[in-house]
């Protein structure tokens, strides 16, 4: 068990000023599965009039327009948060499992999914579930190189897997794919974790009582050094930010994170 | 038997021209307008035998209704194994986005098109159900009204049910779900394939008709926004664009056509969207084979309307059949619509049948096979000969506090002989629907 302060900060800066820019954000860290948000503050600039809602995967949402011009928009999310709780009086979102157990055109598998899938099976007949989920992560932490700027947002599993390099979006997918495959619900996670500075995402497999983190990009289970912020299907339900705006402009979005123990010194 | 209007051709023709009754379609990427062939000849429904569609569409419709409410509820159907859970959760029409969502009053099949043939031993089938965004209701409805101008004896010898009130059925579905605020046609624009249709809606409705750049979002209401720059509330939106562009913030990002946020304030309850988002996943073929399962399974009744023989290739006992009986069926590919994706398989070379059977084997849920249903052919006049074609009729149920089934339809016919795909977008042709009055 850990107590972790955690700040999240975006910034899109525009090439010219834009208006009417209008944004939905998955930003905010719920109390639900190992952890506990203590304290948890956000902050949109220019953010006009904030709306709340929450999505259908159960995750918090912001919303609204920022109607006046602007060249720089500015997300800042503080909080504290209390990570690997094992308390048995955590909520536990136990909802319809079926819908993370089909694959989507993002984790749509192919002949190297296929392939990928075939040496893990060797190894993990008769295991339970949790250990078949370890071999699986290690498998793909295995199957592609870490490297920016391969692969985009619309890269598929399989097409990862075919160029060999990734982040951790595209190593979230592949274990997706092999998990949904032999039909095991498991789902994407949006989050932050100690010692990286950017936004994070890794897996959760239900195991039939509750849902486990295992992060391929690191080859690790998830314990006490990640906070979730959303989950979904993919990537697509769990972006960060949408948005549209009127403008001809050109957008560079910057992200900084920074997840420090309590009394310890930032990473 | 020969109507007095059909010597009336030309004029009426002439008269659907100049009104713009258009059907847009695209070839090799290129948008082309063209006119929609009208023939003369209507087809005739009898009083008795529409009373007997309109119960059996009635309670389709509201098995239909059922379905998609427990497919975003409770999920009972597949917890009770009736529908394997797989065809909703891969059917491209199951929107994740919709779960937990109750659209107000809890409809989300307001206007439905349920595509019928029948066949020459008099039984009528139900070839496909469509949820999303049916269209077709206004052309038999100009039709009429150019028709009754054109020669009025005819409706004097004739005693047809009046179908000019689609308008007012419309705008009474589109009310009573309307959460408070103005009514509005949302369309793509005039490239649309439909575009007269909802222009000629909201003429007839009195709704306003939209674009997306027309509506916005402020503090979780919708509004719509006139030249002036003034603003109204908008209380329910009749939506004639697919669920995907809708809303970027949501569903596809790329969509220019949508309204940011609508499906929030949509999901808190403050407007009203006909047809709800989502309800595509009862349209999907592949579910089309279980819908007599779900009459059965909510209504506790025997369905009156059946489907055309249909196998899933998914069960093993279906494939086999499948196999077996491969030249006389008829295959679909549950992905397509507007007759795309259709192939009949005795009009395959050797080639295709055995690539087309590899396809079968690899992905089976992609598809359906259904016998071949030798339709009843209807009259046509072509080069001022009577001749036979094959047609269906595309009946419209309109939900409010029940199911009201509009007594007329869209019937469409294949201009080819040889042809039984009837599609607008494949170029068939339309005829009136009469419905007898005695």
């Amino acid at each position: 068990m850990k107590t972790l302060q955690f700040h999240y900060h975006m910034e899109i800066a525009f090439s010219e000023p834009v208006h009417s820019h209008i944004y939905t954000l998955k930003c905010l860290p719920q109390t639900g599965g190992a952890q506990r948000i203590e304290k948890c503050v956000y902050r949109i600039t220019p953010g006009g009039r904030v709306q709340e809602s929450t999505d259908s995967f159960g995750n918090r949402m912001l919303y609204g327009t920022a109607q006046e011009e602007h060249s720089l928009f500015l997300v800042d999310v503080t909080g504290t948060a209390v990570t690997g709780v094992q308390a048995p009086n955590m909520p536990q979102d136990t909802p319809d499992l079926s819908v993370y157990r089909y694959r989507t055109p993002l984790t749509q598998p192919g002949r190297r999914t296929r392939e990928l899938l075939g040496h893990c099976r060797k190894r993990t007949a008769d295991m339970s579930l949790r250990d078949k989920a370890l071999v699986y992560m290690e498998a793909v932490h295995g199957s592609i190189q870490y490297g920016k700027g391969v692969t985009d947002i619309n890269t598929t599993a399989e097409d990862a897997l075919a160029l060999g390099s990734g982040v951790c979006q595209d190593y979230s997918h592949i274990l997706l794919a092999l998990c949904r495959e032999d039909r095991i619900p498991s789902r994407y996670v949006v989050g932050m974790m100690t010692g990286e500075g950017e936004s994070h995402a890794w897996v959760e497999i239900y195991d039939g009582a509750r849902w486990h983190g295992f992060d391929p990009t690191n080859n690790v289970p998830v314990e006490d050094a990640h906070i979730k912020i959303s989950h979904g299907r993919d990537y697509r339900d769990c972006s960060i930010n949408r948005g549209v705006f009127t403008g001809q402009a050109a957008q560079r979005q910057s992200i900084l994170v920074e997840v420090t123990e309590n009394g310890g010194t930032p990473a | 038997m020969e109507i007095e209007l059909t010597r009336r051709a030309e004029t009426v023709n002439e008269l659907l021209a100049r009104y713009g009754v258009k059907f847009g379609i695209y070839k090799n990427n290129e948008f082309k307008e063209q006119l929609f062939p009208f023939d003369t000849i209507p087809r005739i429904i009898r009083k008795d035998e529409f009373a007997y569609l309109e119960k059996g569409l009635k309670q389709r419709v509201m098995a239909l209704n059922c379905f998609i409410r427990d497919i975003y509820g409770d999920k009972k159907i597949i917890r009770d194994k009736v529908v394997p859970e797989e065809f909703v959760y891969i059917s491209s029409g199951y929107l994740a986005s919709c779960d937990g969502v109750l659209p107000p009053r809890g409809i989300y099949a307001h206007i439905a098109g349920i595509d019928l043939v029948q066949g020459r031993n008099d039984k009528w089938y139900v070839l496909e159900d469509n949820l999303r965004v049916p269209s077709g209701a206004s052309y038999p409805m100009i039709a009429r009204e150019i028709c009754r101008k054109s020669s009025p004896a005819t409706f004097e010898t004739y005693h047809v049910e009046d179908n000019r009130d689609y308008a007012k059925l419309l705008r009474w579905t589109m009310d009573y779900v309307n959460t408070g605020g103005h009514t509005v046609i949302l369309t793509p624009g005039r490239y649309n394939a439909a575009y007269f249709e909802h222009s000629y809606f909201a003429e007839k409705t009195g709704a306003h008709l939209a674009t997306g750049s027309e509506l916005m979002v402020e503090d979780d209401y919708l509004y719509f926004v006139d030249y002036s720059g003034r603003r109204e509330k908008v209380g329910a939106v009749y939506r004639r664009i697919s669920d995907e562009y809708l809303d970027p913030m949501t569903f596809n990002e790329e969509s220019v056509i949508g309204i940011p946020h609508i499906y929030d304030v949509y999901r808190k309850g403050h407007v009203a969207l006909l047809n709800a988002p989502g309800n595509g996943v009862a349209d999907d073929k592949g579910i089309y084979y279980f819908v007599p399962k779900m009459v059965r399974y909510y209504l506790g009744e025997e369905p009156i309307l059946q489907n055309a023989p249909t196998y899933l290739p998914y069960y093993e006992e279906d494939m086999r059949y499948v196999l077996e009986h491969f030249d006389d069926l008829v295959l679909k590919d549950v992905a397509e619509a507007g007759g795309y994706g259709v192939v009949f398989a005795d009009r395959m070379t050797a080639q295709q049948k055995e690539d087309f059977i590899a396809l079968l084997k690899r992905e089976p849920r992609r598809f359906i096979a259904q016998e071949v249903i030798d339709f009843k052919d209807i009259d046509i006049v072509e080069n001022a000969r009577r001749v036979p074609r094959k047609a269906d009729l595309r009946a419209f149920v309109l939900m409010v506090d029940e199911p009201i089934v509009w007594k007329s339809g869209l019937t469409r016919f294949s201009r080819d002989p040889d042809s039984f795909i009837v599609n607008s977008s494949q170029g068939g042709g339309f005829k009136d629907t009469w419905v007898l009055s005695q």
